[in-house]
């Protein structure tokens, strides 16, 4: 019995050692997500988390101010933009850094465009399209040449694809698959795919330091498994994404607080119009004045989705409340001259993927078919693709209607409208719209730089997209934060960078 | 005994052979390709076609087919078409946690499989014999995630007892890995407060595959137990005055254990696929929820890679299970 007594004591003595030279919970936040990280190279990452995770630890020439969507000078001094709009001039801030100890100079930022047109990954378009060479002047300043005047250009340097990289680490004609060269606040030290990302601060950084030394981004499966987690408190922040009920159950959970946001995030249906019965743009507004988006909001998202009708977000300029609302009779009405009755239904597939955009997507397809076959005279068939299978299916033309969603490159409405709209850009979108006066609208809005001038543009594309609804806006997503209430920092921002940099236990 | 595993082993060729050939065929069968799903719908036609060249899907199926074997007899399960890492990297780094989740499972359910089996089969017909049988029918109709959720629920939400996801507590983990098995590790490095973390996030997750895989176990204990029970040595050592105690466990349970070999040999195949559900339940970094995610990514080398590997881990068990069988009972002959 005494030795068993010896022993417990040792054991507790050892423990309680340890456990001294441990860390105080102050020292990280833990974040949980869903979302996986795919590529960190700027060059290459384009979805939302790779990006946000790139928002964290590189910065670029501009920076938006947290919390606006206000451009200021980051990595940049100062720049000037030529009368013609084809030049522009860049003055770094001298004695930057990168966290291994490169300088960060013109240099690093002509390789580091180069290379993004180069190795022709997905973002690079944003890039390549409008982006003729980059001169070098001295080690501080350098000029970009643009292929045409590009009014949202400076918000492109903004996004993470005009990031900075090592010259001296990442090779100039090929994907880098190692850890991030930091620039920005926080620096990755260890990452675990589909399981964990830990940021620590940057010693290099030239900017404000993180707030908390270490952030730990926690992966998980599905939003059940994060749900669970945050319930038993093993995350202090759950960002992206609790199911809408999960959610609007954790609102009513004193031991949470919760943060709600506006989102540039959009959901749509698309229509590939070369596929029949889509090219007929009456069959498309027809569908257009069938869906309920009301419907779609309260029942399959608890209110917390706004229901949209154009593709430019609430929130952002050019933004014009055009597409039919719901008038179930007018749909009826216009299937109805175009020859449909209830004994000749027009038949039709809606596609969805089951897990890309959460687990609420079948109920999304279920209730857009519900509302079809409401007005009695449409068969709608609903079928589904694995995300990898989804992809391949669109951009072969297998799918005539199916749900997508989009996250802006760059917060400007353009990147609403051109990616979506313009002949060349519209088949990556699936849809294979094209229109000559749209294209023509298009490049209008791009080459001028007054506000004005481009939301009147803008306004006449969206007008063309009541009659020809190549898409029908579904609604805009919103930003959704839980955390303990101890953890300060949280910062809803109408860009939807996410900035771990800001968190802090209190 | 040697022509035996000698034998065994070359029998285990070509059924890795078999499940090598149909992974690779179904995967290319089915709609989805690999290329646009690592590069996404903007990708320019020249990139597919670069991609494809360095992934080799340009070629015809039957040569990558005739490359991916002799990559494979020479140990190269390729790289990961999505992080660009050696497959066999990838697998080694999460196979011990799930070679240490299997192994507690699989003492939870050899555990509770000896003690309700033994009484059971020694309360013949009494209420405890028919606990058993109800246990093990009830247990064995639940589906492991299922019964997951619920015991997060229970002990992790409501009673705040037990983590219910992942390996280990933010910065708790050994110093070094020697072995990858948490638990071996961190006492190595003589750091308890990292044993007592490891364990607490071992409990739920091998309770949950453990208790759904026992009730096999309850039944094969049970019948085997009930066998020696009836046999002429326990009448004999009852003749001889052995204690009803050393009759249960030296004569009957020590006799009935050959066959359970067997099965836990089976089972622990069984078990692997178990922890399939079990790690993306509980987010357990394993092999398991690797799959599980690179299925998504297509990502074949991956996918194919531990496929392979299971099946090769489930051969060997296999093998060793029926050479320690020879070498235990005397009876068995090859």
């Amino acid at each position: 019995m005494k030795k068993y007594a010896i022993f417990a004591v040792t054991l507790i003595l050892l423990v309680s050692a340890v456990s001294m030279f441990a860390m105080s919970a102050k020292d990280y936040v833990i974040v949980g997500t869903t979302d996986k990280v795919t590529s960190l190279d700027p060059a290459k990452a384009y979805e939302y988390f790779s990006d946000n995770i790139l928002q964290n630890v590189m910065t670029g020439l501009v920076e938006y101010i947290p919390g606006t969507t206000k451009l200021v000078p980051a990595l940049a001094k100062s720049w000037e933009i030529s009368p013609d709009g084809l030049t522009y001039t860049f003055h770094l801030k001298s004695g930057l850094k990168f966290s291994n100890g490169d300088p960060i100079n013109a240099q690093a930022f002509k390789f580091s465009i180069d290379r993004v047109i180069r190795l022709k990954q997905n973002p690079s378009f944003l890039l390549a399209d409008v982006v003729k060479d980059v001169k070098v002047i001295d080690d501080l300043d350098f000029e970009i040449h643009l292929k045409y005047p590009f009014a949202p250009f400076i918000n492109i340097l903004a996004f993470t694809v005009s990031y900075p990289v090592d010259p001296k680490v990442y090779p100039a004609d090929k994907v880098y698959n190692g850890l991030p060269v930091a620039s920005g606040p926080y620096m990755i030290t260890k990452l675990v795919r589909g399981q964990e990302v830990e940021l620590r601060r940057n010693p290099n950084y030239y900017g404000k330091p993180a707030k908390t030394p270490i952030i730990l981004l926690k992966i998980y499966r599905a939003a059940n498994n994060l749900y669970m987690a945050l319930l038993n408190g093993e995350v202090d922040v759950a960002y992206r994404t609790l199911l809408p009920q999960q959610f609007a159950q954790i609102e009513n959970n004193p031991k949470f607080k919760v943060y709600v946001g506006k989102s540039p995030f959009i959901r749509e249906v698309v229509f590939d119009v070369n596929v029949k019965p889509f090219d007929n743009p009456r069959v498309r507004e027809a569908i257009s004045y069938a869906i309920n988006r009301k419907q779609i909001s309260t029942e399959i998202f608890k209110s917390q989705v706004v229901p949209l009708y154009t593709l430019i977000p609430d929130g952002m300029w050019g933004h014009k409340n055009v597409m039919p609302k719901y008038d179930p009779q007018k749909a009826i009405e216009i299937l109805k001259s175009l020859g449909y009755s209830k004994s000749n239904p027009l038949k039709i597939s809606l596609w969805y993927t089951p897990s890309h955009y959460g687990s609420t997507e079948s109920d999304l397809a279920l209730t857009i078919k519900n509302n079809l076959e409401a007005t009695g005279l449409v068969k709608c068939e609903v079928k589904y693709a694995e995300w990898a299978t989804y992809i391949d299916y669109w951009t072969k033309g297998v799918m005539g209607m199916f749900l997508l969603g989009w996250y802006p490159d760059y917060f400007d409405p353009d990147d609403y409208m051109w990616p979506f709209l313009e002949s060349k850009a519209s088949p990556s979108m699936g849809s294979y719209y094209s229109n000559k006066t749209v294209d023509q609208l298009l490049l209008d809005a791009r080459l001028l730089s007054d506000v004005p001038g481009r939301t009147a543009l803008y306004s006449a594309v969206q007008d063309i997209m009541v009659k020809e609804a190549p898409y029908v806006p579904l609604f805009q997503g919103e930003q959704q934060v839980v955390a303990k209430p101890e953890v300060g920092g949280i910062l809803m921002d109408p860009v939807q960078i996410f900035r771990y940099y800001l968190l802090y236990k209190k | 005994m040697k022509t035996y595993i000698i034998t065994r082993v070359l029998l285990a060729v070509p059924m890795v052979l078999i499940i090598l050939t149909i992974i690779f065929f179904v995967l290319r069968i089915l709609p989805g390709n690999p290329v646009m799903a690592l590069l996404g719908p903007k990708a320019p036609p020249q990139v597919i076609k670069a991609m494809e060249h360095e992934m080799g899907l340009d070629k015809p199926i039957i040569v990558q087919y005739w490359d991916y074997l002799k990559d494979i007899a020479k140990g190269d399960f390729g790289n990961s078409a999505y992080t660009g890492v050696p497959v066999i990297q990838e697998l080694m780094q999460k196979f011990p946690a799930t070679l240490e989740l299997t192994i507690f499972a699989m003492i939870v359910a050899v555990s509770i499989g000896i003690f309700f089996g033994t009484y059971g089969a020694y309360h013949f017909g009494k209420t405890l014999d028919v606990a058993a049988r109800v246990y093990s029918i009830f247990v064995y109709s639940f589906p492991v995630f299922w019964f997951g959720i619920m015991l997060q629920l229970i002990f992790g939400v409501w009673l705040h007892w037990l983590p219910v996801s992942g390996r280990s507590s933010p910065f708790m983990i050994p110093n070094h890995i020697y072995t990858g098995l948490y638990v071996i590790d961190s006492i190595l490095n003589l750091q308890w407060d990292v044993l007592l973390d490891t364990v607490e996030h071992l409990v739920l997750p091998s309770v949950a595959l453990g208790v759904v895989i026992s009730s096999i176990f309850v039944r094969m204990v049970r019948s085997n137990v009930l066998l020696s029970l009836s046999s002429q040595y326990v009448v004999a050592a009852r003749a001889r005055g052995a204690s009803e105690k050393k009759v249960l466990f030296k004569h009957a349970l020590k006799n009935a254990m050959a066959p359970i070999l067997t099965i836990m040999g089976l089972e622990f195949a069984l078990l692997l696929a178990g922890a399939v559900l079990t790690e993306t339940t509980f987010s357990w970094p394993g092999i398991g929820s690797y799959l599980v995610t690179r299925i998504s990514y297509r990502d074949f080398p991956a996918i194919q890679g531990t496929i392979v590997f299971f099946a090769l881990f489930v051969a060997i068990v296999s093998i060793l299970v029926d050479i320690i069988n020879a070498w235990v009972d005397p009876r068995v002959r090859y």
